[in-house]
């Protein structure tokens, strides 16, 4: 018997992009063009406060320019991960400070709104009160919830970024969604 | 546990969580990525289709065959270079003299005190202007005119006279260093000798004289000794250094200089580039006459005391240093070098003080990422956690009002000296409107490339350290100050400790 296939690579059309992007100008900035909202969208989701994601959006694209003519990746998976990771990274680095993370959850608990009864509690779950919930966690913990969630990334790919593996990331959200719920048991009128 | 992905997901689908992106902020990081990508050393060229590609590999093969050509065709240059001899002084001259050009910055120890000046050269018309620390611009032309000029920012006067028509430094004798050098070096009880040496990491060729009883003195003392050595670039042949010492009797050091040369491709057209108003009071001796161009002239008189002229040295408190000697970062273009010692101190009309303190502070960043706006006029200058404002990455700027119009002598500031860091274009604008839309006077200005989009700078960069950046700032009268950074060699933040004001209420 053969041993176990080697697990394909995900080819996409923007392959060559990548091998150009390490030269190139123009190449680096149609990925650019193909990531900035991302990676916006992921620092929003990471960090609630838009001009703190566009801070850390700068950082990341930043970084993958001073960077990117040493990037051994050749393939445009082997770019998201690494452009994911950045992210992760900087974020994390960000959250981590202790008085910039006071300041977000105080801009967070000024915003939630308070719960409703009678009203199912999922629909009733709203951004500011999901992020307070998500930012009890450990950061990398964080990251994980929201390369889930938020970016809809499989198991691999989210392997990838945290250099986890995919089992490690399916028990790890396993037992992060039970935390979740119940952080927010009382958000949730006490069903989860 | 499928259910609750399942619920958390159409939660999250329902939030209506606002990530659309800002145009403005995507096209400007954009500019910055690509700025950076090409300051990493990726040529920043567009993509070429295949054929072209080919041609460029072809085109490059060829440019490295015309360089092992080049290098063989230098190599033998070399040897025909060693096999002529040593560079010789007069070579030296030659070819310091054919440049348009010379520009240096000519540090001088004396008295236990630091300064540093900058001297221009046009060799082509026989021209010097010398912008001393303090704001001084001497002049002289060695050609038609053989005229020195001299003006004082603190007596707000520009005094004319005639260059000395004898002695080493006169009408007759050369206006450059190589050429005084040369005028030294043909008296005969003048030793010259020269050697090959290292400068900073480069090979040259010293040339040394020693001359006793030179016939000039430094602070009323009679020199007794003066040594001059010029050092020399192999492949230019040009001036790159010089070291002068002026010693006094037993050998005691009067005064030294260090010297660092360069040729560039410009210079001052006249002492109003350098910061002399055009409306300066003017003591022509060598006319006899006093007064302001285009005024009409006057018989020349002394003019009265009027306690303006009287300085006094700023009283400048300094918080702790937290670092030893000031490393360089040889990765920084255009930067100052390091001064040994303290900082001379700075001379100011009496009744100058401190007219930012606890003033207000405004920021182009809305929400500072550590501390708050106040801190940099509190007066506390230590660079400990907690001291310092932290502004995001980018261009950014602080504005103070001084609340009320202020003769301004001199902006102090401190942005972070817990390590050796240098600030990116630094700009220190002043103004009397507060959106610095028109009537904006710039008082210092780094920005050697015009990054920051506000006019291309020529001051030196330099390391934080915890003195402050003291930026002389001549009496300029304004209510606002501003200053503007763009990152570090850290990191691309920006951070303020400390600015202070140092002006007296407009009379």
């Amino acid at each position: 018997m053969v041993g176990a296939m080697a697990k394909p690579v995900e080819q996409t059309p923007y392959d060559d992009l990548v091998v150009q992007a390490k030269t190139e100008a123009g190449a680096l900035a149609r990925l650019y063009d193909l990531y900035y909202d991302r990676i916006f969208k992921f620092c929003v989701h990471r960090l609630y406060n838009r001009a703190t994601a566009e801070d850390i959006t700068s950082g990341v694209f930043l970084t993958v320019a001073g960077s990117m003519r040493d990037f051994k990746g050749r393939t445009e998976q082997d770019f998201r991960a690494w452009i994911y990771t950045i992210a992760a990274n900087q974020a994390n680095a960000y959250i981590r400070k202790t008085s910039r993370r006071k300041r977000l959850m105080e801009n967070v608990v000024a915003t939630r709104r308070a719960a409703e009864p009678g009203v199912s509690p999922w629909s009733q779950l709203d951004w500011p009160t999901l992020y307070n919930a998500i930012g009890e966690l450990k950061p990398e913990h964080q990251t994980v919830l929201t390369l889930r969630f938020f970016e809809d990334m499989d198991y691999d790919e989210i392997g990838r970024i945290m250099d986890i593996k995919p089992g490690t990331i399916r028990v790890t959200l396993h037992r992060l969604l039970r935390k979740l719920k119940e952080g927010l048991r009382d958000d949730l009128g006490g069903e989860a | 546990m499928f259910q609750d992905e399942h619920n958390l997901r159409k939660a999250i689908g329902g939030m209506g969580i606002d990530t659309e992106p800002n145009p403005a902020h995507r096209q400007r990081l954009r500019r910055q990525m690509l700025a950076t990508f090409e300051a990493a050393g990726t040529s920043p060229t567009v993509a070429a289709p295949k054929r072209v590609r080919l041609v460029s590999i072809m085109l490059a093969k060829l440019a490295v065959a015309a360089v092992i050509v080049m290098a063989a065709v230098l190599g033998i240059q070399q040897i025909l270079r060693l096999s002529a001899g040593p560079l010789t002084f007069n070579q030296v001259r030659q070819a310091t003299e054919k440049m348009t050009w010379l520009h240096a910055v000519v540090t001088e120890y004396r008295n236990g005190a630091v300064r540093t000046d900058e001297q221009w050269d046009n060799l082509e018309a026989r021209k010097t202007y010398t912008l001393t620390a303090d704001g001084s611009v001497l002049h002289a032309n060695y050609g038609a005119a053989q005229q020195k000029f001299f003006y004082s920012p603190q007596v707000k006067a520009m005094v004319i006279t005639e260059l000395p028509s004898k002695g080493i430094w006169g009408a007759e004798s050369a206006h450059t260093l190589v050429g005084t050098f040369a005028v030294f070096a043909a008296q005969d009880d003048v030793t010259v000798s020269e050697w090959s040496d290292q400068y900073e990491g480069e090979t040259v060729r010293t040339f040394e004289l020693d001359r006793s009883n030179p016939g000039i003195k430094v602070d009323g003392k009679a020199v007794a000794r003066l040594r001059v050595r010029l050092m020399a670039d192999l492949e230019t042949r040009r001036l790159v250094a010089a070291h002068i010492e002026k010693q006094g009797a037993r050998g005691m050091m009067l005064a030294r200089e260090e010297w660092v040369v360069s040729y560039p491709q410009s210079g001052p057209d006249s002492l109003y580039a350098l910061g002399v108003p055009r409306s300066v009071r003017v003591i022509d001796r060598t006319a006899q006459v006093i007064g302001t161009p285009p005024a009409e002239p006057r018989p020349i008189s002394t003019p009265g005391d009027t306690g303006r002229s009287k300085l006094v040295p700023l009283k400048i408190e300094l918080p702790k240093p937290l670092f030893v000697g000031t490393p360089q970062d040889n990765r920084v273009p255009n930067l100052a070098r390091p001064r040994r010692g303290a900082r001379p101190p700075f001379p100011a009309p009496p009744g100058t003080t401190n007219v930012a303190a606890g003033k207000p502070v405004a920021s182009s960043d809305a929400e500072p990422l550590i501390g708050t706006l106040d801190m940099v006029t509190d007066g506390d200058k230590e660079a400990a956690d907690g001291s310092f404002l932290e502004l995001g990455p980018g261009l950014q700027h602080v504005t103070l009002d001084l609340q009320g119009r202020y003769e301004i002598y001199a902006v102090v500031v401190w942005h972070y000296h817990q390590q050796p860091r240098v600030y990116f274009d630094v700009v220190v604008q002043v103004s009397d409107r507060p959106k610095f839309g028109r009537g904006v006077t710039t008082v210092f200005n780094s920005d050697i490339d015009d990054s920051a989009g506000l006019e291309k700078g020529r001051d030196l960069h330099y390391t934080e350290t915890n003195e402050g950046k003291l930026i002389n700032t001549k009496g300029v009268v304004a209510r606002y100050v501003r200053l503007y950074s763009q990152g570090n060699t850290s990191d691309e933040l920006n951070h303020y400790i400390e600015v202070e004001v140092y002006g007296r209420p407009v009379r």
